[in-house]
């Protein structure tokens, strides 16, 4: 059966629609986790308003950022959820769907229902962000290249797991690591100047920066702007290929 | 089929060697998960960095309290996880129900297990909160620290209550992280825990009022000098703190279910 769907690129897919559906019928009566994934965000913007809220558009963006970057936590939960605890995992290999179907499904479908609680930290953004349609595009084009680094990357590294209880511990590190330690919710500029090349190589950081720029907030040069946004599209892509070849190997290890 | 004389079982000692055990399973926990030690002592420094941009350099060491608070009020998060996950996922706490513990050894148990996790990450920020004074030649006094440990004993008691309370109610595996985390973060962030609570508006500042930790967060505030208090008032924040702590681990142990089989 996989020999030939790797024959046939039109069927690699089968699957997705039903089980995208699956995962948004399951994620949505999940109100307190959506609650839960805005958590961090609502705290440090919190933090700037009481403490610096001249930073307020800057921190505005980067909760926008970081809601689409911890969606990879969801997955990673998700996906682990279903293998360790429920055992589904394998029933759903052994379907007609393809692993391919299998791990897009559940990150579009995760997307989906957590999409809500962005939009209205992007409503409330409204206030203090001066949004131009150009500003709003190029964050929407950012948003989505984060949400497929991360939704990857959650994906690859729920496979690892054995213990569900040892989850949060490196997902925290590794989401608040990458989220609020580098540049994302204040700007470059604060940022180290010998470290701000690596902060431009991180998705996060540099979708960051790259808003950041567009509103004026930071300055970045012309090699910046290249280093941050070719990074971007090349780390994006070579972690959703990774994703998907991975979902297809530990598929037939299954 | 042959009924055979089965020798009486031993006689069950009646006290048992409860808090030893739970020490065991809350270092083995960190030994073979090395990032769960680490996860709490670099989640609050990943914090402290960020609001170290935002905010004077003259709040370093009431952000490191805080965090030290922040710390041990997360206990009750852990403590709610492996209390629902020792319940519902392995079946555990009937067998605990049926054996001579009883609840409040059993439930020492779990919040001592995860004490034993979490001082790793209150030892780094000890350290880290006497040499930030030590520098600045303002060394922290040993009243101060009495002070200090007094107010995290008091949190780990409270939040490990609440946390087990609420343990109890959840159902599925599924609600453990986020009741969890929703708890316990919303609780942190209502008290002034890495900023005076003069910066607050007034509604919160009221608001923050109902909340131990508020009242933690001042003694240890007092006591280290950053935000002056006399000592009627700082009598005064411990003997509220005292209070709210009562009233807290009260309606923890009421809402508490201990035989749900």
């Amino acid at each position: 059966m996989r020999s030939e769907l790797a024959l046939a690129p039109s069927r690699a897919f089968r699957g997705l629609g039903s089980f995208l559906w699956t995962e948004i019928l399951v994620q949505a009566h999940e109100w307190l986790a959506m609650g839960t994934s805005m958590v961090v965000q609502g705290v440090l913007l919190v933090f700037v308003w009481i403490l610096d809220p001249s930073l307020l558009p800057v921190s505005f963006l980067g909760a926008i950022l970081f809601s689409m970057f911890t969606m990879g936590q969801r997955v990673l939960n998700e996906a682990a959820y279903l293998r360790i605890d429920h055992k589904a995992n394998d029933l759903y290999l052994a379907s007609p769907m393809t692993p391919e179907g299998y791990f897009l499904g559940m990150a579009i479908g995760i997307l989906v229902v957590y999409v809500g609680p962005v939009l209205v930290i992007g409503l409330l953004s409204i206030w203090v962000v001066p949004y131009t349609p150009a500003i709003v595009l190029l964050l929407f084009l950012l948003a989505l290249a984060v949400w497929l680094f991360s939704a990857s990357t959650g994906y690859i590294f729920s496979t690892f797991f054995r213990d569900n209880r040892a989850i949060w511990a490196y997902s925290s590190l590794f989401f608040n690591l990458f989220g609020v330690l580098f540049p994302v919710f204040y700007p470059l500029s604060l940022f180290p100047a010998d470290l701000r090349s690596v902060a431009l190589l991180l998705p996060p950081s540099a979708a960051a920066a790259l808003l950041q720029s567009s509103i004026g907030a930071t300055s970045l040069s012309e090699a910046q702007i290249a280093l941050a946004a070719g990074g971007l599209a090349v780390e994006v892509t070579l972690i959703l290929l990774g994703a998907i070849l991975w979902a297809r190997r530990t598929s037939r290890e299954a | 089929m042959a009924i055979r004389n089965l020798s009486p079982l031993p006689e069950t000692p009646p006290h048992g060697r409860a808090l030893p055990a739970f020490a065991i399973i809350g270092w083995r926990w960190i030994g073979r998960n090395p990032a769960v030690a680490v996860a709490p002592i670099l989640l609050p420094f990943i914090f402290l960095y960020f609001l170290s941009l935002i905010s004077p350099p003259s709040l370093l060491p009431l952000e490191i309290a805080g965090a030290m608070l922040f710390t041990m009020q997360n206990i009750g998060s852990w403590v709610l996880g492996d209390s629902a996950t020792w319940r519902i996922e392995c079946s555990i706490q009937d067998l605990f129900v049926a054996s001579p513990m009883g609840r409040f050894r059993y439930l020492f148990g779990i919040a001592f297990s995860n004490l034993i996790a979490m001082l790793p990450a209150l030892a780094v920020l000890s350290g880290l909160l006497a040499w930030t004074q030590y520098s600045r030649g303002i060394p922290v006094p040993l009243s101060a620290w009495g002070i200090i440990v007094a107010c995290l004993g008091v949190l780990w008691v409270l939040f490990s209550s609440i946390g087990i309370a609420i343990s109890s109610r959840v159902t599925t595996q599924r609600e453990i992280w986020p009741v969890g985390s929703l708890s316990f973060t919303l609780l942190g962030m209502l008290a002034p825990l890495y900023y005076p609570i003069s910066y607050l508006p007034p509604v919160w500042q009221e608001m923050a009022r109902f909340v131990p930790t508020t009242y933690a967060a001042l003694l240890i505030q007092a006591a280290l000098g950053i935000t002056p208090a006399s000592p009627v008032t700082m009598a005064g924040y411990a003997a509220l703190l005292g209070l709210s702590a009562c009233l807290g681990i009260g309606l923890a142990l009421g809402l508490y279910r201990w035989r749900t089989g």
